[in-house]
């Protein structure tokens, strides 16, 4: 398993090598000129000049992806040409900002959408599993922003159950966090119970649970003791792939809750052309997701023994 | 899931998070004044010569002091002394301004003085800030404020991007004579000079505090002005706590009407008034005006969905519906800005076609874009200066092309194109592709298709339309200038020859009688001679139609009740120093909420 994870490990380097490159590529062409967006209509040739060698923005292309290489494998992404803050201190900041703003809900949901989508595939064909398919059709229809601006209005403004946005660290944010919370709990339970669902009907039709069945094994132990566990590789896959974009955080939340969070960040990196924070934002999320389809992998082999890593 | 929301629910009603409304600090003793107001974006530097943007300088503005600042209640805007017993005399060859600072202004108690006790504001720190204004790598952003205006400036730049130490360069134009007293000396007779003196960017700071904060000085300040920095946060709630020491007093005079409107109410008393002020960052319009509504700011400008559900205008005025009048109230303060379309008069066709440029001007209908797409608050504007600056056509009786349809076909047919046949389409730079711009566009396309002008558009980032629009890469441009200093000449110099492209005179037009004129007219005094010369360049202007004025901006906003001395001043873009709360109304709530 070490010679799969190491070969593993060696062929991120081409991936991300090859993200690198569309960054700086999408960058230098589509992207705003930070130099221009921070020097706005009083720019004199003189002034653009003298920022852009600041910046680095004056050597070559090539030697500005070089010197980016370098960066990533520093992981010294300098500092942010908005604000002049250190990259690693503004990740860490927003980091810690949307994983308490995705975590929770995310664990929370694993569990409440499992076990819901095992009942109604449990049920499947009668009223309680269509009434439940309509209902979950019906919440992954509606935008999310749609849920916010409606949740934000009646929850927080109009019935004050919850603040109306705003953040503070530690348990204190926690008010702040709630109805943030139920929104991504709301948003995501019709994807989710409806996947889990199809996951669990496949493995109910197959040769095992009716011999399971036909043994006498009762209905809660087939479900629990044999459909869940074999339902369990696709379950990781697509759990685990969604564990990289929670410290992305959830751009609309951050945005409309004021949470200092990563997704806010990138966006306002985005439309200031702040190079520095969108490369580092980037490549690291590059490296979680590799990492984590790398787990994946591994935890594959744990959860079922057929799986064999060479 | 519905018992996990239930949950939740019960939980946000248990932790007691719910409401925004104003906090009940306020009603413990000793009653601490609170004044709240929405960021809608992030600072980039704290640092007074590392910034040019408007969220920085709204916070610089409140925790240092420049030498001059403008008149809170006067109109038109007019400067007035703040580190300075008066304002600066000129000599008698009008080149040299001599000031005297105030005895009684200090620094804020910071660890980087001696002792941690703040010291009393001299020259040396004013020629300090100066020199870091100056420094070629210190400011790359906001230097043209002052380019080419003091004696050795330039020359004091060009020596410090070299390198080494600033401090023992000088600006041979800058002379200490004291503690108290210096001179500055201009390179030519300039009334314009002082302007720049009331700018965020020329805020005074102590050296020990740039050299013990060095790389973090830009997030940590140390200044004269009415607050001091509490809690910085760029993406969260930044605190300002009240300055004891502060050295001014509320404005003794106003405006007429002032009096009655209780704006002198304080007039005299020791500033500013409330102990602090939090700035929580909301970039979204609705959960901003959800907070205000609530009780919980106490200050907000209105966006167009917001006033097209909560106000209206009419010939008064502009006013709440019924439902939010007695709650709030509304302000309109026109702001310094013009909005015009610029001409590229290089283009082959645009440029070299005056009959096409005046038969656009015709069809063009800028009454109706200001009612229509922005619910009537601006103005349709008919010189480049805007209704508030003195030179506007308040003061200045002059013409501008009005919509008329006939006589814009009547011109398109003399420019060769009898009902737009033959005419190509022409291309329009937009400087964004919001719903907005594209909404706005889609306006004036109609408008000129009436006449037979087919127009497509060229949305731009920021970035690319600022060089397309400098290198001459354009045909027409949607334009807009905001004043730097409340002066004609801010926006006539936008088509002043010498300032063409690359320069902000993007239509690269160049008329010799302009220029001389504009040379004549810029550094006179605001009078009947001046505006007598701007009536004559506004006829060039009008004759050669290199731009198209088509509208100034009103900013419309709301505050609550309880907030006394609220004048909206477009040039002290959030003047917290003057604010008060009435901390008794503002525990009542906002009237009639639940």
């Amino acid at each position: 398993m070490l010679a799969y994870a190491v070969r593993r490990v060696l062929y991120t380097i081409p991936v991300l090598l090859g993200v690198a490159a569309l960054v700086f590529l999408l960058f230098h062409s589509v992207g705003e000129d930070p130099v221009r967006v921070a020097l706005g209509t009083h720019a004199t040739p003189e002034s653009i000049a003298e920022l852009r060698a600041q910046w680095g923005l004056d050597k070559p292309l090539a030697l500005q992806f070089v010197d980016f290489l370098g960066q990533i494998v520093t992981f010294d992404y300098g500092e942010s040409y908005n604000s002049g803050e250190q990259l690693s201190a503004m990740f860490a900041q927003g980091a810690a900002v949307s994983l308490w703003l995705t975590v929770p809900p995310f664990l929370i949901g694993l569990v409440i959408n499992l076990v819901f989508g095992l009942l109604v595939a449990y049920y499947r064909g009668t009223w309680f599993d269509r009434l439940s398919t309509g209902v979950l059709i019906m919440t992954m229809s509606i935008s999310y922003l749609v849920y916010i601006i409606g949740f934000q209005y009646f929850f927080a403004y109009r019935l004050e159950l919850f603040p109306i946005n705003g953040y503070e660290h530690g348990l204190a944010g926690v008010k702040y966090l709630l109805l943030p919370w139920i929104i991504i709990l709301t948003v995501t339970a019709g994807e989710d119970v409806r996947m889990y669902r199809t996951m669990f009907l496949d493995e109910t039709q197959a040769d095992y649970v009716r011999t399971a069945r036909a043994k006498g094994v009762g209905e809660p132990g087939v479900l629990l003791g044999h459909v869940l566990q074999n339902a369990l590789i696709p379950i990781v896959t697509y759990t685990m792939v969604a564990v990289p974009f929670l410290v992305m955080g959830a751009f609309l939340m951050e945005r409309y809750f004021s949470l200092p969070g990563v997704g806010d960040l990138m966006i306002t990196a985005i439309n200031n052309g702040d190079f520095p924070v969108l490369k580092g934002l980037t490549m690291v999320i590059a490296i979680a997701y590799s990492a984590m389809v790398l787990l994946t992998d591994l935890v594959y082999a744990w959860v079922d023994p057929r799986v064999s890593l060479r | 899931m519905r018992f996990i929301t239930l949950a939740l629910l019960v939980f946000a009603v248990a932790c007691g998070g719910g409401s925004d409304k104003p906090k009940s600090g306020e009603t413990a003793a000793p009653a601490k004044k609170v004044f709240n107001y929405v960021r809608t974006s992030a600072h980039k530097s704290l640092d007074p010569v590392k910034q040019f943007d408007a969220a920085s300088a709204e916070l610089i503005n409140n925790v240092y002091d420049s030498l001059l600042e403008y008149h809170y209640l006067k109109r038109p805007y007019a400067l007035a002394p703040n580190l300075l017993t008066k304002l600066p005399e000129l000599s008698a060859d009008g080149l040299t301004y001599s000031f005297e600072l105030r005895s009684d202004v200090k620094f804020i108690d910071d660890p980087c003085f001696p002792g941690g006790k703040g010291r009393a504001l001299t020259t040396d720190d004013v020629i300090y800030s100066l020199k870091r204004f100056a420094h070629g790598q210190l400011n790359v952003k906001s230097y043209v404020l002052m380019q080419g205006s003091v004696a050795g400036m330039d020359e004091y730049r060009a020596e410090t991007l070299k390198g080494g130490d600033f401090t023992k360069l000088d600006i041979s134009g800058i002379k200490k004579i004291d503690d108290t007293h210096f001179t500055i000396t201009l390179t030519k007779r300039n009334p314009l000079a002082l302007l720049p003196l009331a700018a965020t960017q020329t805020a005074i700071v102590p050296r020990e505090a740039v050299e013990h904060y060095k790389d973090d000085f830009e997030r940590h300040t140390v200044g004269t002005g009415p607050f001091k920095l509490k809690d910085l946060q760029r993406r969260g709630v930044t605190i300002l706590e009240k300055n004891p020491n502060y050295h001014l007093t509320y404005p003794t005079e106003g405006q007429p009407e002032d009096e009655a409107k209780g704006l002198l109410a304080a007039k005299g008393q020791k500033l500013p008034f409330v102990d602090e002020v939090h700035l929580p960052l909301i970039e979204e319009p609705q959960p901003a005006m959800l907070k205000f509504l609530s009780g919980g700011m106490d200050w907000i400008g209105i966006d167009r969905d917001n006033f097209v559900k909560m106000a209206f205008k009419d010939d008064k005025g502009f006013h709440l519906q019924p439902e939010y009048a007695g709650k709030f109230d509304i302000y309109a303060e026109p702001r310094l800005s013009t909005e015009y379309w610029v001409f590229n008069m290089k283009d082959p066709l645009i440029g070299k076609n005056k009959a096409l440029r005046k038969a656009i001007a015709y069809a063009l209908d800028s009454a109706a874009f200001v009612t229509k797409m922005r619910n009537g608050r601006g103005v349709a504007v008919s010189t480049i200066v805007p209704p508030p600056i003195a030179g506007s056509e308040n003061d200045v009786k002059v013409e501008w092309y009005r919509n008329n349809l006939e006589e814009a076909k009547k011109l398109l047919a003399e420019a060769g194109f009898p009902g737009g046949k033959g005419l190509p389409e022409l291309t329009v730079e937009i400087r964004s592709s919001t719903t907005q711009s594209r909404q706005d566009f889609e306006f004036n396309r109609a408008e000129l298709a009436k006449a037979g002008i087919i127009i497509k558009p060229s949305f731009q980032t920021f970035s690319a339309y600022l060089q397309r629009v400098e290198s001459g890469n354009f045909q027409i441009a949607i334009s807009g200038w905001q004043a730097d200093y409340p002066d004609a000449e801010n926006f006539y110099q936008l088509l002043y020859g010498p300032n063409k492209a690359p320069g902000p005179n993007s239509s690269s037009w160049a008329n010799a009688e302009y220029d001389r004129l504009f040379d004549q007219a810029r550094f006179m005094d605001n009078g009947p001679e001046r505006y007598a010369l701007f009536a004559k360049m506004h006829e060039i202007i009008r004759e050669d139609v290199p731009v198209i004025f088509v509208w100034s901006d009103i900013a419309v906003g709301l505050h609550q009740k309880w907030v006394r001395n609220f004048k909206r001043n477009m040039m002290i873009d959030v003047p917290f120093k003057y604010f008060d709360v009435d901390t008794k109304l503002r525990a009542q709530g906002v009237p009639g909420a639940k």
